[in-house]
């Protein structure tokens, strides 16, 4: 019996061309079908003489299990190709929200950021405050102009102590000295409020005040970590300018400018000295101790550091504003 | 204080440009920028003493390294003390009093159009020859100075503070202010003449006709002045000066300088001068430690350079050892008290920006560190979808109230920016309905916002505040996207998303209840709890209390971060089991007056072998489930940790399961 040769090489190139189903079964069914040659080749057995007849079933056994084989495989490769519905992957996602943090918020967790690997804590502190810890602890004597400068929203109250919204962070530097052991190393971020509003001025903003009390700080200190931290915060070398100025708590207070581009000299945070007023003030023996202190405004920092140029928009809602500060 | 910059540098006899002027004044402590041809200067409230000509001229000299030894052409005259003149003054508001007479001008002119010019441009109103001198005179020496009309005073003098409360007076200007007795005044035998350091009165004004008058020169206690022209509404060059300090030396010279810059501009008959005062204060002498002083800054200054430096500014040293110096304090430094002021001094003239820098030193390391609760809550909510806003607290009495209960005391303000809103929010949540409404506005139709922010509350005494986390899910049209997917969110939606993000920042054993109080939630609302403590609130926005700002259903969350601490115990693992899980359906049905959550309280207490779980698959009312009833599908899971469970153990566990139901819930099965 004559076998054809290239019968399996014939079967698998058609069946590479196959597009359906229907198509692979009418070819597997020309292949192994009754009328198949492998089939009929099998009733054609009996008239040979029984030699030929072993070897030729053998032969065609093998040829036939070849070809199951070939057509189970490309069935199963034709079934699997038929799952899959072609997408247009361009199409859009499905809708979603992304979230941010406000950008106060990331500014102010920039400027965190650089302090806590500084082993500086953080201390939050209170929003309404007695005169005592915003003014009369950080040696604010009474009458000053010193306090008509701060604006100050009073509370109604029917208490002996006067009672106030912060004017700065500062008060969190007298709860923290008066609790906290010695070496103390802190960072109070949080709001703070003036009685005054235009368009430069807001009657809450975010401050952020540092104050260390160690022995052997000196005003070169000061200077050295604010710099430090000033350049850390634009990611570049800066102009930075300290320049005297006036707080009450402090003593010698400076004042820190920054070489903006075309801005020229922008002032960016005060600073100085702990007052030893403030620091005997809260039991600290000042022959041992001394401190510096620190404070900036985030909005701020953070109209310079995203070109923001209305300071009212941070309090605005308005979502096109936000969706511009990625998460 | 604006000073013309041509005037200022005839006056310093300087060449600097008007920019390197400003740039000088800057960096010795004087914050200054040029106005056109002016330099205006923002002197801080310690240094009343710089706000003159002679004062700049120090601080200037100061910075060049000289000591100012200019005089002042003067007119000296010698003084007189006649009570009835100057009867008395109160020790307690005025340092000093002098009264300069001058009787029978004649010939008055204008002062020279410099000085006019000068005044003008300091922002001080020209108003008459005798007037604008002693304001030239303020502006040049620093001691500001009243000029009455001589004939209109009734002498003696009295300074002092009235008796009683609500004395008119119409002040220079015509305006008419009701005097208090806090507040000190210049009076003649006829009442009050002039509130002392800031203002004249009508009455004693000078004016065309004046040809005798009787000029004013005393040092008046910064604590008396201040508070009170603001109290008046009258802030004037003279209370600012007082406000701040005023030379309480200069008073004499000032009146020379006037009589010598008078003789300039008219002619008079004769002239006395006649004063009051009070005890001499003592003079201040502060040391100087140049060792501290060295450690204080990082620097190593000598002895002689430090004494020069404050040489310079006035500082005369009084007894010299070889570890320490004593100054005097020169009278018109009134800001200096201790030896750190003298520290500051040093720096400044030294310049600030000379000082050597040191590198950054770490604090103690910190032990016990907590995770801020409100900032991981943050983060979970930025992963969610929600964006951060930040609002002012100012809040309306009428928004108030809609928002908080009645004895959640208000906390108000004295004195609100905006006379609507006096009180402090005690809820976040009005200004996140404004938020989502603008932005509804502006065409946004899916909305996820928060905030963390204080709210306020008066409590007895005293006030409370507390940390409140608030948001809003405003979930509408615009999330169908092109597949026309349904995207829907609802207040199981709500629960997943609070659920998800307590447990995501660790917090796995919240357990929600039907809500107790509501706003700004209808009834569609449930507390959270962690043990007894009750932690937040979830529920569906009650529309009426958004006063229609917002119109399409709103689901709303508030968290109390300080009411929850994170606990920083290790969870014990336990072994996992290797063998499979089994599952059970069946259907009850239940009276509706029990709630799911009776459900999970029986199955919480029946301990049911092998039962490691069940849950909700489905509810059901309607067709065969009889009125005021709920059907519910119920799929429980069963493992072991030693073997594979066989069937009739599952059956026996499932037999306890519908016996407790029924027991407990009067649940019927359902087939």
């Amino acid at each position: 019996m004559q076998i054809p040769q290239d019968l399996i090489e014939t079967a698998a190139l058609k069946l590479k061309s196959v597009q359906s189903e229907a198509e692979f079964f009418q070819l597997r069914a020309q292949y192994l079908g009754k009328k198949s040659f492998v089939v009929s080749s099998f009733s054609m057995l009996r008239d040979l003489k029984s030699d030929e007849k072993v070897i030729a079933a053998k032969e065609l056994n093998i040829l036939k299990n070849d070809l199951t084989k070939l057509f189970e495989n490309a069935l199963e490769e034709i079934e699997g190709r038929s799952d899959i519905v072609k997408l247009d992957v361009t199409l859009p996602a499905d809708p979603f929200l992304v979230g941010s943090e406000h950008p106060i918020t990331k500014i102010s967790q920039k400027i965190i950021n650089y302090f806590t690997p500084l082993n500086y804590q953080i201390f939050s502190g209170n929003e309404i405050e007695t005169d005592f810890y915003n003014f009369e602890a950080l040696n604010f004597p009474e009458n000053h102009p010193a306090r008509q400068m701060h604006d100050t929203f009073y509370l109604n109250s029917n208490s002996k102590s006067e009672y106030l919204l912060r004017t700065h962070t500062s008060n969190t530097q007298i709860h923290a000295m008066l609790s906290e052991d010695l070496p103390l190393y802190m960072l109070s971020p949080g709001r703070v409020f003036r009685c005054d509003s235009d368009n430069t001025h807001l009657p809450m903003f975010t401050q952020i005040e540092g104050l260390v009390v160690d022995e052997g700080v000196t005003f070169g200190d000061l200077k050295g970590i604010l710099i430090d931290f000033i350049e850390d915060f634009f990611n570049e070398k800066m102009d930075v300018r300290f320049r005297p100025s006036y707080f009450p708590f402090t003593e010698p207070s400076a004042e820190v400018d920054i070489k903006f581009g075309s801005k020229g000299w922008l002032e960016i945070l005060g600073c100085g000295m702990v007052h030893p007023n403030v620091l005997n003030g809260c039991n600290i023996d000042t022959k041992k101790f001394r401190g510096f202190a620190f404070g900036m405004g985030v909005e701020r920092l953070a109209m310079l550091y995203y070109g923001v140029t209305d300071i009212r928009e941070f309090y605005s809602s308005n979502l096109d504003f936000l969706n511009q500060f990625p998460s | 204080m604006k000073i013309q910059y041509s005037f200022l540098k005839n006056f310093l006899d300087t060449k600097f440009s008007q920019n390197r002027l400003v740039d000088v004044f800057t960096q010795v402590g004087f914050e200054c920028e040029s106005d056109r041809d002016l330099i205006e200067f923002d002197v801080t409230p310690n240094r009343g003493d710089v706000l003159s000509l002679k004062g700049l001229e120090r601080e200037f000299h100061a910075y060049q390294a000289k000591k100012t030894n200019r005089k002042l052409e003067t007119t000296k005259l010698s003084l007189i003390k006649d009570r009835k003149i100057i009867n008395q003054i109160d020790d307690s508001g005025c340092g000093n009093y002098h009264l300069m007479l001058v009787k029978g001008l004649q010939k008055i002119k204008n002062l020279d159009a410099k000085k006019r010019n000068f005044i003008d441009s300091a922002g001080i109103p020209l108003i008459h020859p005798l007037v604008d001198l002693g304001n030239y005179v303020m502006l040049e020496i620093g001691a500001p100075m009243h000029v009455f009309d001589l004939n209109k005073l009734d002498l003696p003098i009295n300074v002092r503070f009235p008796k009683s409360n609500n004395n008119s007076l119409e002040v220079i200007g015509g305006d008419l202010k009701d005097i208090q007795s806090s507040t000190l005044t210049i009076q003649d035998q006829s009442g009050i003449q002039a509130i002392a350091g800031i203002i004249g009165s009508e009455r004693s004004a000078v004016s065309s006709n004046t040809a005798n008058i009787a000029v004013e020169a005393a040092f008046f206690k910064p604590e008396t002045i201040v508070n009170q022209a603001r109290k008046y509404g009258l802030s004037t060059d003279a209370s600012h000066r007082f406000e701040r300090g005023v030379d309480p030396e200069i008073q004499q010279l000032a009146l020379a300088r006037y009589l010598f810059l008078l003789n300039e501009i008219a002619v008079y008959e004769s002239v006395k001068l006649y004063y009051s005062k009070s005890k001499k204060t003592k003079k201040k002498n502060v040391h100087l430690d140049i060792k501290r002083f060295n450690d204080f800054s990082g620097l190593s200054m000598k002895t002689s350079q430090a004494s020069s430096i404050l040489r310079n500014l006035g500082f005369d040293i009084v007894t010299k050892n070889s570890k320490s110096l004593l100054f005097n304090i020169p009278s018109h430094r009134f800001d200096i008290a201790l030896e750190e002021d003298l520290y500051e001094e040093l720096l400044r003239c030294y310049g600030y920006d000379n000082i050597p820098v040191s590198i950054p030193k770490a604090g103690p390391i910190i032990k016990n560190k907590r995770d801020d609760v409100s900032d991981k809550l943050r983060i979970g909510l930025v992963h969610a979808g929600f964006k951060e806003l930040m609002h002012m607290p100012f809040v309306s009495k009428e928004s108030f109230e809609k928002l908080n209960s009645q004895d959640w005391a208000a906390a108000e303000l004295q004195n609100p920016i905006n006379e609507n809103e006096p009180f402090l929010r005690g809820s976040l949540f009005r200004s996140l309905f404004n938020a989502v409404n603008n932005n509804v506005k502006k065409g946004y139709t899916s909305i996820k916002v928060f905030e963390v922010g204080n709210v306020f509350k008066k409590e007895n005494r005293d006030f409370v505040q507390s940390l409140h986390l608030s948001g809003i899910i405003y979930y509408h049209d615009m999330l169908q996207g092109w597949s026309q997917k349904k995207i829907t969110y609802d207040f199981f939606s709500l629960k997943a998303e609070i659920s998800k993000l307590l447990q995501t920042i660790g917090i796995q054993n919240a357990e929600f209840h039907p809500a107790r109080s509501l706003s700004p939630f209808n009834e569609n609302a449930l507390d959270i709890f962690l043990g007894k403590q009750k932690i937040g609130i979830i529920g569906e926005i009650d529309l009426s209390i958004t006063e229609k700002s917002i119109k399409k259903t709103t689901f709303g969350f508030e968290i109390y971060p300080e009411k929850i601490s994170l606990s920083f115990k290790n969870p014990k693992i336990k072994k996992t089991s290797k063998f499979p899980l089994s599952t059970r359906d069946i259907n009850i049905v239940i009276d509706k007056s029990f709630v799911f959550q009776d459900v999970e309280k029986v199955m919480s207490q029946g301990a049911i072998k092998n039962l490691t779980s069940f849950h909700l698959v489905n509810t059901f009312e309607g067709k065969d489930i009889p009125e005021g009833f709920v059907s519910m599908t119920l799929r429980f899971t069963f493992q072991n940790n030693a073997k594979s469970l066989l069937e009739s153990e599952i059956n026996r566990s499932m037999q306890m399961v519908l016996k407790l139901l029924e027991k407990r819930l009067n649940a019927k099965i359902r087939s």
